[in-house]
């Protein structure tokens, strides 16, 4: 995956606000790379672009041999379908489905036959089959997280992007979903970026990106 | 995406309660719109076959000149069942050479094509159906001409040279209503005999009737192709008995208008919640972004869930729509003695379209939005909010509406004031709301902690607020119209039959009866009209012009409407009656000495006639010269007695004048007739009992549509209030579990929430009376033709109502924002 100079600029009430501002960054297959910065750094703004979420004002991202700078959003979320897994700080399940059903959603937006299989597969490798019929309201935030990452991984990612993971749990659940996001990353071999203020789990990655005032240091 | 998943997601969301409402919504909306108009069109159908007792036929053709041939052959060529009649009047004789004059109906063997003839044997006693019509050689009398020339059944009575055999005494006939001009005693005869009589002469006054009866469509054709002008007149329902006709329109204006209204509540509330719905669902697709769903699958998902949810709907709604009306027909099955005939498929093909056209206008666009959520608010909750323009689902709203108004109502008219009116309301509503708003923050300041957080609350959302003011204004505004339309076309009908309207009325009374009469009608009856003079007699010529002449100048001879040479009945009054209006010139006072007369408005409005004319008049073979000092408007469906012409008392004081006077007589003693008409035997009694009876019928039951149509409008209406409630619903969770969660207490929400509706409700229950008092003063003045009032107890009761409606559905549907805990709130509230 590769970002090249890429600067998102938002129009504010004050004029305009750069948030980003000519960041490059490579990250090879397989590496875990951390994003780190104050609040306002602009590391959210840069993990939503890199993950295709978002357009940058200027720059190319490259994820996986697309261009998605220069794809629309029709084809930026065949991509993000194909290619990305997301894990969020708030977790970002469906209330009105089960935790099974969560998991299904990605292969059966892609229309795979065995969706609920391999949904029940990864509920047993997060430690959550004996719940998998519970919605997301019945279960704690470690269980949700659990699920999340479950989700994440079911559409077979080629990078899984982390946003804040653990940063809405307390230090020892944090500590068993950091331990279960790197088992099956590296179990499935999924690039990983993950944006955080976690120094231990920054720790953990293969290589720190530091943002400030959108640029890296 | 395939349709698997499609049904899954609808299903999934179906589960979490998400559609409920929706569904709900489309539904009602659908059943609304199947009911009142499956309901409608049969009753219609079953009114107007009804009604068509009063003509004995579904149509007819009337003339004074004999129906040609080619008619009955048109008519027969378009399958239509026919009968024929002749009217005159005559004398009748019988060998002791006493006489009457009658009222001749001669009819054909088919006659009557609609409602029924009733028949005795004993004057005066309830009679019997018959299928039959008088025999050649025999005829049927009134029940009062018995007494009046002393015979009994077979005896033979004189009508010009032709002598017939007194068979049946008849007691009804369906037509007889049809005038009340021709109103001597009947004498029913077989149209075969006419011609033995030899009375048929030039000149004589008959009137020739076609009837006619089938199918609707070959009606109106053969209407087309028959030249009627300018000396046939075709004849329905609303021409020839305009107090039914004018009740049949109204009642179905006011029909049409309730299930118009339906649709636009029930529109409302599926609007309302396909908002919320697709609101509540913005996470939802950015999630859903983020995992891969493209915005083509997101739209094709929301519109497959809207159609699923559509369909169903309109199924349900067909189905219940259905349902209901089989209850109002069995509910009212005493009361329509008629069959009710099948429903064209009309109903059904209204009430589908509605569901459609609602989901598509109302409940599409809201989901359209939803593709273009940006997957970034998942992470970046202050990106990719809510779409920014919406116009395009206020286009389509009211495209929709506009549509499916017009279609509804057929009437661009009603229509048209129906959205003036809603349009003009909104304005109005919207003003009143921020001033309302604005001058309950400056009361709140002063009010204790509930009141407080009640008017802060309000004021903060005050955007939010002001739209829900509206809708809830809006929702009640619907409801007064519709009741206050309901009471004053009620009022309106009962003023026009009063109850106690006298129903028999007595002409021919000689002024030497008079004293004897009156005592014996005040010793036997309870309500009793003026005895009121009559005289005949007829127009010679307009300020010296001959009223021949005159006629043809004003308005060419053959036109139709009264004849200005024709022979009248006249009178004289002091004083102008209470039901007549001088619309100009003035009423002459008490003592007036001047030769002056009044007449009718809309007759001198014909015949070209004003103030200030001189009309010579022949009365008894004397000339009198009077100046038209006045034209009046009166009320003709009244059942009072009535008079085109009126002069004043000096005029015709010396002249040999017979007396009218009418007054009340129940069913039950009907054979008091028989001993006034054996007392009195030279005067004339006509009963109008009858007609009343089946007028009042008529409108009694259009009354319970009328009412029906009001509850299903009313629950459509609390539907909306319960939609627009839940679309604040979150917001308001929210809100509340923060108060709590810093240390507010359950009472305190409680008491808020409580405040909160109790203000929202009396704001919107102010703009309600506002836009309806206007809404119904145009409606009734334009649509209904009634006259203008204002509604003093509307003030009071309107905000009323609406404070406690609002409170009633806003308690209910927060009752989870009191009872959840604020925690689960907070944390349901993430996701």
């Amino acid at each position: 995956m590769r970002a090249e100079q890429i600067a998102k600029v938002v129009p504010t009430a004050e004029g305009e606000l750069a948030i980003l501002a000519g960041i490059d960054l490579e990250i090879n297959a397989g590496e875990s790379v951390a994003v780190v910065g104050a609040s306002g750094s602009g590391k959210t703004t840069l993990l939503g672009i890199l993950a295709g979420l978002d357009q940058p004002t200027s720059g190319r991202v490259l994820l996986a041999d697309h261009q998605l700078t220069s794809l629309d959003e029709e084809e930026r979320a065949r991509v993000r379908g194909e290619h990305v897994g997301f894990v969020f700080q708030t977790f970002q399940l469906l209330g009105s489905l089960t935790a099974l059903e969560n998991v299904m959603l990605p292969g059966e937006l892609r229309g795979d036959a065995n969706a609920e299989k391999d949904a029940l597969e990864l509920l047993e490798k997060v430690g959550l089959s004996e719940r998998s019929r519970h919605y997301p309201r019945q279960l704690s935030g470690g269980e949700q997280q659990r699920v999340a990452v479950a989700r994440a991984f079911a559409s077979r990612p080629t990078v899984l992007f982390a946003d804040e993971p653990t940063g809405n749990l307390d230090t020892a659940t944090g500590q068993r979903i950091i331990e279960l996001l790197f088992d099956l990353n590296k179990e499935f071999a999924t690039t990983l970026v993950l944006v955080t203020h976690d120094d231990r789990l920054a720790q953990r990655c293969d290589r720190i990106v530091e943002i400030e005032a959108g640029r890296i240091v | 995406m395939k349709l698997a998943f499609v049904l899954r997601m609808a299903w999934r969301d179906w589960r979490s309660g998400e559609l409920g409402l929706l569904l709900i919504a489309l539904t009602v909306a659908v059943a609304t719109v199947t009911s009142i108009s499956l309901f409608v069109d049969r009753l219609q159908q079953a009114l107007v076959s009804e009604s068509a007792d009063f003509l004995a036929a579904d149509r007819r053709i009337s003339s004074t000149r004999a129906i040609p041939d080619g008619f009955r052959e048109e008519a027969a060529a378009r399958g239509l069942r026919q009968a024929d009649t002749m009217s005159f009047p005559s004398m009748v004789f019988v060998r002791d050479d006493t006489s009457q004059l009658v009222s001749v109906k001669a009819v054909s063997e088919q006659y009557p094509l609609r409602g029924v003839v009733r028949v005795t044997d004993e004057p005066f006693t309830a009679g019997e159906v018959t299928s039959d019509v008088p025999a050649r050689g025999q005829v049927w009398l009134d029940a009062r001409l018995f007494p009046a020339l002393g015979i009994a059944l077979g005896d033979e009575v004189e009508v010009g040279v032709a002598r017939f055999k007194v068979s049946k005494v008849v007691v009804q006939e369906p037509d007889r209503g049809g005038s009340m001009y021709d109103l001597g005693p009947r004498l029913l005869m077989n149209l075969a005999d006419v011609p033995s009589t030899e009375v048929v002469q030039p000149g004589s006054r008959i009137v020739y009737r076609l009837l006619l009866s089938g199918d609707a469509a070959a009606l109106e054709d053969l209407k087309g192709v028959l030249p009627l002008e300018p000396n046939y007149r075709w004849q329905g329902i609303r021409e020839s008995s305009p107090a039914i006709g004018d009740a049949l329109s109204r009642a179905e204006s006011f029909l049409l208008l309730g299930g118009l209204l339906g649709v636009l509540l029930a529109g409302v509330a599926v609007a309302l919640s396909a908002h919320r719905y697709a609101r509540r669902h913005y996470d939802h697709v950015g999630i859903l972004k983020t995992l891969g769903a493209t915005p083509t699958q997101i739209m094709y998902a929301y519109v497959a869930i809207l159609l699923v949810i559509g369909v169903s709907a309109v199924v349900l709604g067909l189905l219940i729509g259905a349902a209901l009306h089989v209850l109002i027909v069995l509910a009212l099955q005493s009361i329509i003695p008629v069959a009710l005939p099948m429903p064209s498929m009309r109903p059904v093909f209204l009430g589908a379209a509605t569901g459609l056209i609602c989901a598509l206008a109302f409940a599409l666009p809201p989901l359209l939005h939803l593709k273009n959520i940006s997957p970034m608010r998942v992470i970046r909750r202050d990106l990719g909010g809510a779409p920014r323009s919406q116009y395009m689902s206020y286009v389509a709203a009211l495209g929709g509406s506009l549509g499916l108004l017009i279609w509804y109502s057929g009437s661009l008219w009603l229509t048209a004031w129906t959205l003036v009116g809603t349009a003009a309301a909104l304005l109005i509503f919207g003003a009143l709301a921020k001033v309302l708003l604005r001058g309950g923050r400056v009361v709140g300041m002063q009010a204790g902690s509930g009141w407080r957080l009640a008017l802060a609350g309000l004021q903060r959302r005050s955007g939010e607020n002001t739209a829900q003011i509206l809708i809830f204004g809006l929702a009640i505004m619907l409801l007064l119209i519709l009741f206050l339309l309901r009471s004053s076309l009620l009022e309106e009908w009962r003023n026009e039959l009063p109850d106690n309207a006298p129903n028999h009325f007595i002409l021919n009374i000689v002024p030497e009866e008079v004293d004897a009469l009156t005592d014996m009608l005040e010793e036997s009856t309870e309500r009793r009209g003026d005895v009121v003079p009559m005289i005949r007699g007829r127009v010679l010529a307009v300020n010296g012009i001959g009223s021949r002449t005159w006629e043809q100048q004003h308005r060419g001879v053959d036109a139709p409407g009264p004849s200005l040479r024709s022979e009248r009945n006249l009178t004289w009054a002091a004083d102008l009656a209470e039901d007549n209006t001088v619309v100009d010139g003035s009423w002459w006072p008490a003592d007036e000495t001047r030769a002056l007369v009044s007449l009718e408005d809309e007759y001198a409005a014909e015949l070209g006639l004003s103030v200030g004319d001189t009309l010579s008049f022949d009365i008894a073979g004397r000339m009198v010269d009077v100046e038209v000092a006045s034209l009046r408007s009166l009320d003709w469906e009244s059942m009072r007695p009535n008079f085109f012409i009126i002069f004043s008392p000096a005029v015709l004081a010396d002249f040999p004048a017979t007396f009218m006077t009418s007054f009340y007589l129940p069913t039950d003693q009907k054979r008091f007739l028989n001993m006034l008409l054996s007392n009195f035997p030279t005067i004339t009694v006509i009963e109008v009992d009858a007609i009343i009876a089946q007028v009042q019928r008529i409108i009694d039951r259009v009354t319970q549509v009328v009412e029906l149509v009001l509850a299903l409008v009313v629950a459509s209406g609390c539907l909306v209030l319960i939609a627009s409630i839940q679309a604040s619903r979150d917001a308001r969770m929210g809100e509340h579990a923060l108060v709590r969660t810093l240390g507010g207490s359950r009472g305190l929400i409680r008491g808020s929430l409580l405040a909160e509706f109790g203000i929202l409700g009396i704001f919107a229950g102010v703009v309600a009376v506002v836009g309806a008092e206007i809404t119904v003063a145009i409606l009734q003045v334009q649509v209904f033709e009634l006259s203008f009032a204002l509604h003093p107890w509307l003030w009071v009761v309107g905000p009323l109502f609406g404070c406690v409606l609002i409170l009633l559905v806003g308690m209910f549907g927060t009752r989870a924002i009191v009872s959840t805990p604020p925690w689960a709130v907070l944390r349901e509230s993430e996701i």
